[in-house]
C-alpha cells in the first residue's frame, strides 16, 4: 500500500507531501502520524504542502484533524509552504482550519515549533524531557 | 464541444479528474489561481459522486458559441440523489466529510453552478468563463490539446494496481466461497457416509437373519430326515424278517404284500436319503473325498446300475466308450450320484427310443451328457427343474415316482465339485442333461484317514457266555428287530430304552456286548453314554457297536473312535449282525 513517508527530525516529525493525495492516502497519513507521534514522543509535526497544487475540503479537513489530534497528544502542528493560489482558494471555499498553524517555509516552521514549545515550558506545563 | 470524458470509480479517479481539470484549464489559458479554483471545485464535486453515488462520469466541454466562451465540467452519477439539497445550499447542513462546505464553496469558486438531483442520480454543471484577454483556442488547437490529454490518460500504474488488487480480492473471496462449499460438501458426504454405514449394518443384520433362517431350514430338514429314517428302517428290517421266514412260513399272498411293503419303504428311504443329502450339502457338511477316478470303470458301474431299471426293450441304453485310461481327480461317489440322477431321470421320462451317456473333453474340463428321446421339458421349465420339489406336469409324471430332489441335489453336488449342470430340451423329442466338471478338482486331495471301524482289531472274546448282549435304544421297533436277529443267533439279549436303564443292567448283569443307539429321547445321548462307558474301568472293556440311523460327519466319527464298530440301521440284517458277532467273538460259539 502506498504511503506518504514521515521523517523524524530530533523530537519533530517531518512530512513532505509530494503527490496529489487521494482520500484514502490522506487518511492513512493521518493514522501514521498519530501513531508515530506516540511512538517517538514527538513534540512537533511539520507538514510541507509546497508541492500540492490544490487543497480541497477533504484535505483541508484532514490537515485540521491532524493538528487537533497532535494537540491532544501534546504536539504542535505547523503546515508550511502553502501556495498562494491554494490559500486563496481555501478562503473562497470557506474552509477554516482551526488549530493549524502555518509558516511560509520549513525553516520558519521549525522556528515556530521551537518557539511554541519554549512558551509551553515557560508556562510550566507540557512534558518534561527525560 | 466536448473535450474529454473521464470515469470516476474510486478515490484515485477523483485525483485524476481534478488533475485533468487543472491541465485543461491551463491549456485553455486560465491563470494559476483559476486553475486551482477549477480543480478544487471539480475535486469537491467528483468526491461527492464517488463517495455518495459510488462513481460517475466527468465530462469536460468548451462552448465558444456564446458571447463569452465557457469552460464547463459536467459531473453526473446514478446515486440516490441529494435529499437535503436546499439546506446544504442555505449553509445549514454540516457534514462530517465537509460536503456542505464543498457544495457552497464550489458555488463561490465557479462562475456558474447548476444542480439537478433526484432519486435516479445527480447532475452538476460547473461553468467558468474563459479569461477575456486570452484568445480562445481554435478547433485545431483544441483537437491537438485533447489528443495530448488522451495520450496522457492511458492506464495508470495505480489504476492497474487497483484493478489487480480488486481481482485478487475477488479471487480470495471466490476461494473462500469454494472452501466453504467444499466444507459443506464434505459435511454432506460425511452424513451420507454415516447413512451408508448404517445401511450396511442393517444389511449385515438382514444377511445374518437370512443365514440363520437358512440354517434353521437345513437343521429342520436334517432332523425330519432322521426322524423319518428311523421308522423306515424299522419297517424295512421287519419286512425283511418276515420275508426271511424268521417267524414261520408266509403264504404266497402274504409274501407279495410284504414285498410291496418292503418296496414302498425302500422308496421312502430313498427319498429320505436324498433329503438328508441335500440338507448336508446345504449345511456345507459334505466332506469331499477327492481321489483319482477311472472313468471307464465308472461308466461300467453306471451301466450295471441303470440297466435293470429299463422297462422292456422299448428303451435302449447306450454308454459311449470313454477315452481309454481317462482319469479324473474328483469325488467319485458324488460324480456317480449326479450321473445316476441324470440317468434314472431319463429312464423315468422315456417310453421308447434310447438313452445315451457320453463324454467330451473341453480343455481342462469334462462334459458328461445324458441324452434321451423322452417327453422333453418345456423351455420355460428348463431352469426350474433344478429347483427343489419342482416337477413338470406331463403324462409320464403321474406314472414316474420322483422325489423332485434329484436334480436339485445334482446341481448342488456339481457346484461342490467345482462344476455345473444344465439342461436343454425340445418338447416331445427329448432332453439332454449336461454336467461340466474340471478334469482335476482344484483342491488338494485330503489324506484319506483309514476308517476306524474298518480296521478295528478284533477284541479277544470275553469268556462270558452267560453275559447278555445289551441293546440300548429308545425305539422299541429297532430293539425288536435287533432282538429277533440276536435271538435267532442264539444270543442272550437285554434291552434298555435309555442310558439310565442301561446303567442298571451294567450294575446287575454286565453285558458282553452293547448295541448303542446315538439319539435317544430321554437322558444323555449315545455319544455321552459311550464316553461314560469308556471312562469307567469296569465297563471300558465291553465292546460297543454303535447302531444308528443318523448320517455321521467327520466330527461325529471323531467322537465315536472308542466304538468297536458302527452299524447303520438300514444295514441291520441277519447277515451283517452275524458277521459282526463273528468278528467280535471269533470262536463263533453260541452261548
Amino acid at each position: 500500500m502506498e504511503r506518504i513517508p514521515i521523517l523524524r527530525l530530533r523530537d519533530c516529525l517531518l512530512v513532505t507531501i509530494q503527490v496529489d493525495m487521494h482520500d484514502q492516502l490522506a487518511l492513512t497519513l493521518q493514522d501514521d502520524l498519530t501513531e508515530l507521534i506516540v511512538r517517538h514522543q514527538a513534540r512537533g509535526v511539520l507538514i510541507d504542502i509546497s508541492a500540492l497544487e490544490i487543497v480541497d475540503s477533504f484535505i483541508g479537513r484532514m490537515l485540521s484533524n491532524i493538528a487537533a489530534m497532535a494537540r491532544i497528544l501534546d504536539a504542535v502542528t505547523v503546515v508550511v509552504g502553502m501556495r498562494p493560489a491554494v490559500a486563496i482558494t481555501l478562503v473562497e471555499l470557506g474552509l477554516e482550519m482551526p488549530g493549524v498553524r502555518t509558516a511560509l517555509n520549513v525553516d520558519a516552521g521549525m522556528r515556530l515549533i521551537e518557539r511554541a514549545l519554549e512558551e509551553e515550558r515557560q508556562a510550566g506545563h507540557g512534558r518534561s524531557k527525560g | 464541444m466536448e473535450l474529454l470524458t473521464t470515469t470516476i470509480r474510486n478515490e484515485a479517479d477523483v485525483v485524476t479528474v481534478r488533475q485533468r481539470a487543472r491541465q485543461l484549464a491551463a491549456m485553455l489559458g486560465f491563470d494559476t489561481q483559476d486553475q486551482t479554483r477549477i480543480s478544487t471545485a471539480v475535486s469537491e464535486v467528483a468526491r461527492n459522486a464517488q463517495a455518495y453515488a459510488g462513481g460517475g462520469k466527468a465530462r469536460f466541454g468548451l462552448n465558444l458559441d456564446g458571447e463569452h466562451p465557457l469552460f464547463s465540467v459536467e459531473i453526473s452519477d446514478q446515486g440516490p440523489g441529494i435529499p437535503n439539497l436546499q439546506s446544504i445550499l442555505d449553509g445549514q447542513y454540516v457534514s462530517s466529510t465537509g460536503m456542505g462546505i464543498g457544495l457552497m464553496g464550489v458555488r463561490r469558486l465557479m462562475d456558474d453552478f447548476a444542480i439537478d438531483t433526484g432519486p435516479k442520480g445527480t447532475k452538476l454543471r460547473l461553468v467558468k468563463h474563459l479569461p477575456r484577454h486570452v484568445r480562445p483556442p481554435s478547433p485545431r488547437e483544441i483537437g491537438a490539446l485533447v489528443g495530448r490529454l488522451a495520450q496522457e490518460s492511458g492506464p495508470r500504474i495505480e489504476d492497474e494496481l487497483y484493478q489487480q488488487n480488486q481481482e485478487i480480492l475477488r479471487n480470495l473471496e471466490e476461494l473462500r466461497r469454494r472452501q466453504e462449499d467444499l466444507r459443506s460438501l464434505n459435511a454432506e458426504l460425511e452424513e451420507t457416509n454415516r447413512g451408508v454405514v448404517a445401511l450396511y449394518a442393517e444389511l449385515e443384520d438382514k444377511a445374518e437373519q437370512l443365514r440363520r433362517a437358512h440354517e434353521l431350514k437345513t437343521r429342520f430338514m436334517s432332523h425330519i430326515g432322521h426322524e423319518f429314517r428311523t421308522p423306515v428302517n424299522a419297517i424295512l428290517a421287519l419286512a425283511r424278517m418276515l420275508l426271511d421266514r424268521m417267524d414261520g412260513p408266509l403264504t404266497e399272498e402274504q409274501e407279495r404284500q410284504v414285498g410291496f411293503i418292503q418296496k414302498a419303504a425302500g422308496d421312502l428311504g430313498g427319498l429320505v436319503d436324498d433329503l438328508l443329502d441335500l440338507a448336508r450339502v446345504e449345511a456345507g457338511k459334505t466332506p469331499l473325498e477327492i481321489a483319482p477316478v477311472a472313468i471307464e470303470e465308472l461308466f461300467g458301474t453306471l451301466r450295471g446300475i441303470i440297466k435293470p431299471l429299463l422297462r422292456g426293450d422299448a428303451v435302449a441304453l447306450h454308454v459311449d466308450p470313454a477315452p481309454p485310461g481317462l482319469e479324473m481327480t474328483t469325488d467319485e461317489s458324488k460324480l456317480s450320484q449326479i450321473l445316476r440322477n441324470f440317468l434314472s431321470n431319463a429312464v423315468k421320462f422315456t417310453e421308447k427310443g434310447e438313452i445315451r451317456l457320453s463324454l467330451s473333453l473341453d480343455g481342462g474340463q469334462v462334459i458328461f451328457t445324458v441324452r434321451d428321446s423322452g417327453i422333453g421339458i418345456p423351455e420355460e421349465n428348463l431352469e426350474t427343474v433344478f429347483e427343489e420339489f419342482s416337477q413338470v406336469r406331463n403324462p409320464l409324471q403321474r406314472q414316474a415316482k420322483g422325489t423332485g430332489l434329484g436334480l436339485s441335489l445334482s446341481r448342488k453336488l456339481a457346484a461342490l465339485l467345482g462344476g455345473e449342470v444344465w439342461a436343454e430340451s425340445r418338447l416331445g423329442e427329448g432332453s439332454a442333461f449336461h454336467l461340466r466338471l474340471p478334469l482335476h478338482h482344484p483342491s488338494i486331495p485330503p489324506v484319506q484317514a483309514e476308517e476306524e471301524e474298518e480296521t478295528h482289531p478284533a477284541v479277544p472274546a470275553p469268556a462270558l457266555d452267560e453275559a447278555p448282549i445289551l441293546i440300548v435304544d429308545d425305539d422299541p421297533a429297532a430293539r425288536y428287530v435287533l432282538r429277533q436277529i440276536l435271538l435267532a443267533e442264539n444270543r442272550v439279549v437285554a434291552e434298555a430304552g435309555s442310558a439310565d436303564e442301561a446303567r442298571e443292567w451294567l450294575d446287575q448283569r454286565p453285558p458282553c456286548l452293547i448295541f448303542l443307539d446315538l439319539v435317544m429321547g430321554t437322558g444323555i445321548d449315545g455319544f455321552q453314554f459311550l464316553a461314560e462307558l469308556k471312562r469307567n474301568a469296569a465297563t471300558a472293556a465291553i465292546p460297543v457297536i454303535v447302531c444308528t440311523s443318523q448320517s455321521l460327519d467327520d466330527s461325529d466319527l471323531q467322537r465315536l473312535t472308542a466304538a468297536t464298530a458302527i452299524l447303520p440301521k438300514k444295514d441291520v440284517r441277519r447277515d451283517t449282525v452275524a458277521g459282526l458277532l463273528q468278528t467280535i467273538f471269533p470262536k463263533g460259539a453260541a452261548s
